[in-house]
């Protein structure tokens, strides 16, 4: 990859993550393109890279960016709470990921993946607590981008 | 990866769904995997993910050293 093109990624990265660590929604190409007044074809060919690279998931019909993990840009079953804004992980351990990267005080909203009962987690001052529970991991790590939406 | 409230949720799940019980985290070692991973600042130039010999010197320094957690088949996710 050419040198321009590696500037282009890191600047669309860091703009990806600024978003979403300061209102936990991940960025549109508009509005990014927008932002870093970059064209939207080149905002498109950064965010195709940075999938290959598996920083990012897109949304395969649209380009746009389904996942920045630990974030989503959709609504999940993990439901992270913060005092000034809410967002969702895409499983629970990028639930956990989101309080960790932010490394702020969370409340973790979800259910068990079975019975459906609401459970929930909170990290304070660096330590999780709260319902009692076990995380499931279901695909050996070699697979996890084999199939990184169901993972 | 979901949560489950008990092991027994866990093993009613894979059934439900025909799929093998996979590997389980307690929620210390869920939250510890998670400060590691997703601690350093993506937004950082000079971030990159983790290579494969990173990711496994994490997971066995948190103990999870089953074959599960062997990336050896494809690069770490």
């Amino acid at each position: 990859m050419d040198q321009a093109s590696q500037e282009l990624d890191r600047l669309v990265r860091k703009f990806v993550y600024d978003q979403a660590m300061q209102r936990g929604s991940l960025p549109s190409l508009a509005e990014t393109s927008t932002a870093l007044a970059i064209s939207l074809v080149d905002v498109q060919s950064a965010f195709q890279r940075l999938a290959e690279g598996h920083i990012l998931v897109l949304q395969p019909e649209y380009g746009e960016i389904l996942m920045a993990n630990p974030f989503s840009s959709v609504p999940t079953s993990f439901l992270v709470e913060l005092d000034d804004f809410s967002c969702f992980g895409n499983c629970i351990w990028d639930a956990l990921g989101i309080a960790a990267m932010l490394k702020r005080d969370a409340r973790i909203k979800t259910a068990c993946g079975d019975c459906g009962t609401a459970l929930e987690l909170s990290v304070v001052e660096g330590r999780v607590q709260g319902d009692s529970g076990i995380i499931h991991f279901a695909l050996p790590a070699h697979l996890w981008w084999e199939d990184i939406v169901f993972n | 990866m979901l949560f489950f409230r008990s092991e027994e949720h866990v093993d009613r799940w894979c059934r439900q769904w025909n799929l093998s019980r996979g590997a389980l985290l307690n929620l210390d070692q869920g939250w510890r995997l998670a400060q590691a991973w997703y601690g350093p600042d993506r937004r950082e130039p000079d971030w990159r993910r983790k290579t494969v010999d990173e990711a496994e010197a994490l997971f066995d320094e948190l103990g999870l050293t089953s074959p599960f957690w062997n990336l050896r088949v494809s690069p770490a996710g």
